[in-house]
């Protein structure tokens, strides 16, 4: 019998993280819906707002940790032998802290 | 080799293959999958197309923002044919997952889930998720005219 | 009738095949019954059965795609050829008889037993009508493996995840107020594999023959853990 690895936690995680990202979404697309920034300028004012830079932050980083819990789940189905499953959840960490990194860099240096 | 109580197999007498292990009927093309179980497995398969995406997105994200242009090398791609249909994949794939996902939360607050009701909320997944896609597909023939 | 079945004879064959009969209709009503008059035609078929209304669960079986129990089953409702395998994913004996030993092995690891601990009462341990509904759905079971067996986080980790019949009976006992381990029941089952693993595919709830629900008896463990955790 191998050790057991506790689930309710990457569970709660991965539902906690739904809804603050479908919050956010719903909030994203109904703006867009309602009040589509017009140019450039008045898209780039919206998102890099006081309250959107921070915001958005935070939808990346849930989306990230979301889809952690996700692909991890995908993984520990199929990826049975330990060296392939430890490659495959290292990539996947690289591959969305790639993406938190790059989001932060860009919602940053642009202003 | 299994490990556990259920690696206590009973002797095996007089086999042709007496070493071999016993054959296994698994074969997913074959059994039957509900509409429950269509939308779970697109909800798997959304998911990982949306995880393959986020780099690109946040690429985006960043050219968008780039203080002159604005979009730069981004729109011509996103006209081309190959660019359509994976904004139109990737349309499919968010609407099906947030679709699925709040399904998931429902049924996590003990709602719909009755087999009947299951059923039914299955086939609006699929059905949001369609039409997503229907709308994009519109808005992007649309708006290649304007 | 057109009847295809899996067969495999591990002292004759080095691989299963699907095998064909024709077989001429008496007044057969149910599937079962058809095989007892194919098995008076060809006695090499292997296949269990019992009761034969749909109470023991020894004939279950993949038909036409969708597992099920053959006693059950009204052949007016089957497309020919009725195509006959053995329970998906469960290593195959003879024909149609799977290996149960893991199936059995998850339903003891949940402990299928009352726990009521303390000194024994004077007559029963009693119970009010409430608190017997609350095993309505559950108790029900009779172990066929329909549901695992339909179960795609099933068949590909047979060994770790627990499956729907095992969960629905650990759902079973959870919910027995004459039960006092809840506690050790809930965080045994506290585990990525064990009951995680669960998709709410509900396969298991399409096939099962007793018309019983494990997917949504699983989400009320989840929410038992749920409870416990936080």
């Amino acid at each position: 019998m191998k050790a057991s690895l506790g689930g309710v936690r990457p569970w709660v995680l991965q539902r906690a993280t739904a809804l603050l990202a479908l919050a956010f979404l719903l909030y994203f697309l109904l703006h867009l819906a309602i009040a589509p920034p017009d140019s450039h300028a008045e898209w780039r004012a919206w998102i890099l707002s006081p309250l959107m830079r921070p915001a958005l932050v935070l939808f990346v980083g849930a989306v990230a940790l979301h889809a952690w819990v996700g692909t991890r789940d995908v993984i520990l189905d199929y990826i049975k032998p330990l060296g392939l499953r430890l490659a495959a959840l290292c990539l996947l960490a690289l591959w969305l802290g790639a993406t938190v990194a790059g989001a932060i860099s860009a919602l940053n240096t642009s202003s | 080799m299994e490990t556990g109580p259920a690696s206590a197999m009973p002797e095996r007498r007089t086999l042709k293959d007496p070493g071999g292990a016993r054959p296994v009927f698994l074969n997913p093309l074959k059994v039957h999958l509900p509409v429950t179980a269509t939308v779970s497995l697109a909800h798997r398969i959304s998911g990982l197309i949306l995880v393959l995406a986020l780099p690109f997105l946040v690429l985006a994200l960043a050219a968008s923002l780039d203080a002159e242009a604005g979009g730069g090398g981004w729109l011509p791609l996103l006209k081309s044919i190959g660019g359509r249909i994976c904004l139109l994949v990737f349309v499919w794939s968010l609407a099906h997952h947030t679709a699925a996902g709040v399904r998931h939360l429902l049924f996590d607050a003990g709602i719909g889930t009755s087999y009947p009701r299951a059923r039914s909320s299955a086939w609006t997944v699929h059905a949001a998720a369609a039409i997503a896609v229907l709308a994009a597909a519109a808005a992007l023939a649309f708006g290649a005219r304007a | 009738m057109k009847i295809s079945i899996y067969r495999y004879r591990p002292e004759e064959d080095d691989k299963p095949r699907m095998q064909h009969y024709d077989v001429a209709l008496g007044d057969e009503r149910m599937l079962l019954d058809v095989l007892e008059r194919l098995k008076a035609q060809d006695p090499t078929i292997s296949y269990r059965r019992s009761c034969r209304e749909g109470v023991c669960g020894s004939d279950a079986m993949n038909i036409n795609g969708r597992n099920g129990l053959a006693c059950l089953t009204n052949i007016r409702t089957l497309k020919e050829p009725v195509v006959l395998r053995p329970l998906p994913g469960f290593p195959i004996i003879r024909d149609l008889v799977v290996d149960m030993t893991r199936f059995y092995a998850h339903y003891h690891a949940i402990r299928p037993f009352v726990l009521p601990g303390g000194p024994p009462p004077e007559k029963e341990r009693l119970q009010s009508p409430e608190e017997r509904d609350a095993l309505n759905g559950l108790y029900e079971c009779i172990l066929c493996a329909c549901c695992s067996s339909s179960c795609p986080s099933y068949w590909w980790n047979p060994e770790r995840f627990l499956g729907p019949a095992a969960l629905l009976q650990a759902a079973r006992f959870i919910a027995d107020s004459r039960d006092a381990d809840t506690d050790r029941r809930v965080d045994e089952l506290n585990d990525v594999y064990k009951l995680y693993r669960c998709r709410v595919i509900m396969n298991c709830a399409d096939v099962c023959p007793k018309g019983l629900n494990p997917a949504a008896a699983i989400e009320g463990v989840r929410a038992a853990v749920l409870r416990r955790s936080f």
